[in-house]
């Protein structure tokens, strides 16, 4: 399964892709198949200051609904908006396509939480 | 858990297996829900259904317990034809509801659900009368072939064995040989058939099929397209307290026989009092609405929802609810609480989708 190497990982299956101090968030190839089919992706957070791991939106599969988390302290300053009409990037693209939100991290040192990929297949 | 006679052929192909009444069953294969569902609308997919149970009634007095056990007009049955009904016991709860199957008057075969079998079987088995009860379930194996060209394939399988099959009705025939019983049933609101057949030739017949397109689809697709379909499901829309004229099924209740078990209940003025309706519900806002949601109207709880989905049709969310009959105006707005938020919904009439038809 594809867990890439460049991301970390939550124990919550989220992936994000730091650069600087911006974190693009996502979920992994792992939580999509668990899901099943998304229909729909709501994030209620925008502009809000959050805590490592609190929740910033939610995720709908036909089957079942997730609470998504944040990886890492911040403010989120976008909202993936192109997938909040096709959800199903999710499924097809989750790691590219199906971003969810970017972060302005406010504390780099929250990353020591975090898995890496070699970390992160262990769990899965 | 027990396995059907596919369970290598779930495996083989990738599918997501759970627990589905001690069976383990696909729930989806890699295709996932939404194209599997797609499959039956537009053209053919194929469902293991061998985890429901089969039931044989044989003897010369069947026609008579089939009589005692279910509220059908056993004389309107032809040898040949198939009636959805329900199973009563004698305290008027519904155990199931089922196919019977007429073979000959000597002999019926029971189609029933799965998560029921072990309670009706002794149910059945407490009041019968000179029959033999015969569970046939592990014996066979049993596919739903569904979409509009299911007939078509069949047909090309078994040099048009079934062209004149009627809608209801059964036939057993041959494909290379092998006896397979054909029922023109379902439950995906699309046209198709449901097979029966010995379980040494389940992988042929399997093989067969793939070979004509026909795509293997779970047991999440099923749920999707009967909720499409407004399909009862027992232990959602359907319970055992369930009042049958409540919940649409009163037009299944048409044995005048007074050996009937419940013709009393059926006959008599309390199963005419029910005060609960089933609707259909089209979600406004994002987000699906599951089974156990309240549904509200000014603040008021007015029912429940039964059964809730996605529709790709329909292009959002859909569910089934049972609700207070006085509220059941159609372009009723209502609100369905789910987890922390309400979403608004609108009564529609069931179904959500009809097949065309040819």
């Amino acid at each position: 399964m594809s867990v890439p190497n460049n991301l970390k990982y939550s124990k919550d299956h989220e992936w994000v892709q730091i650069n600087d101090n911006i974190a693009t968030v996502g979920i992994t190839l792992h939580a999509a198949e668990s899901l099943g089919d998304i229909v729909y992706v709501d994030v209620d957070s925008m502009d809000k200051e959050l805590n490592q791991f609190d929740k910033f939106g939610e995720i709908e599969s036909v089957k079942a609904v997730s609470d998504l988390y944040v990886p890492l302290s911040g403010k989120v300053i976008e909202v993936n908006e192109n997938l909040l009409n096709n959800p199903e990037f999710v499924n097809e693209d989750c790691y590219e396509k199906g971003w969810i939100i970017k972060l302005e991290i406010k504390n780099k040192a929250d990353q020591d939480q975090l898995l890496d990929s070699e970390e992160y297949k262990k769990i899965i | 858990m027990k396995k059907t006679i596919f369970y290598n052929k779930h495996k083989n192909l990738d599918a997501k297996l759970v627990d589905f009444a001690g069976w383990e069953m696909p729930i989806n294969y890699p295709a996932g829900i939404i194209k599997e569902s797609g499959f039956v609308r537009d053209s053919c997919g194929m469902f293991d259904v061998s985890h429901m149970g089969r039931v044989e009634v044989i003897g010369k007095n069947a026609t008579k317990f089939i009589d005692k056990l279910l509220p059908v007009d056993v004389n309107a049955i032809n040898v040949s034809a198939a009636k959805y009904t329900l199973l009563i016991n004698e305290n008027k709860e519904i155990l199931d509801d089922l196919i019977i199957y007429k073979i000959s008057e000597e002999k019926y075969l029971l189609v029933i659900n799965a998560s029921n079998t072990d309670e009706d079987l002794i149910w059945i088995n407490k009041v019968k009368e000179d029959v033999n009860i015969i569970n046939i379930t592990d014996k066979t194996g049993m596919l739903a072939i569904q979409g509009p060209e299911a007939l078509e394939k069949i047909n090309l399988l078994s040099n048009d064995a079934i062209a004149d099959l009627g809608r209801y009705k059964y036939k057993e025939i041959k494909i290379q040989g092998m006896n397979i019983f054909v029922a023109r049933t379902g439950y995906t609101g699309e046209d198709g058939v449901e097979i029966i057949f010995n379980n040494n030739d389940a992988e042929k017949i399997w093989e067969l099929l793939s070979e004509k397109n026909v795509h293997p689809c779970g047991l999440g697709a099923r749920d999707l397209l009967r909720v499409e379909a407004g399909l009862h499901l027992y232990g959602h829309e359907i319970d055992k307290k369930s009042n049958p004229i409540d919940i649409g099924l009163g037009r299944v209740l048409e044995s005048k026989s007074p050996f009937y078990i419940n013709h009393e209940y059926i006959t008599g003025i309390d199963i005419k009092s029910g005060t609960e309706t089933l609707i259909g519900l089209i979600i406004k806002d994002r987000g699906i609405a599951r089974e156990g949601n309240e549904i509200y109207i000014n603040n008021k709880i007015i029912g429940r929802v039964t059964s809730g989905t996605h529709s790709p049709r329909i292009k959002s969310a859909i569910a089934i609810g049972k609700i207070d009959k006085n509220f059941n105006n159609i372009k009723n707005t209502v609100k369905i609480k789910v987890r922390d938020k309400f979403l608004e919904a609108e009564i529609t009439k069931l179904p959500f989708y009809r097949r065309r038809k040819k």
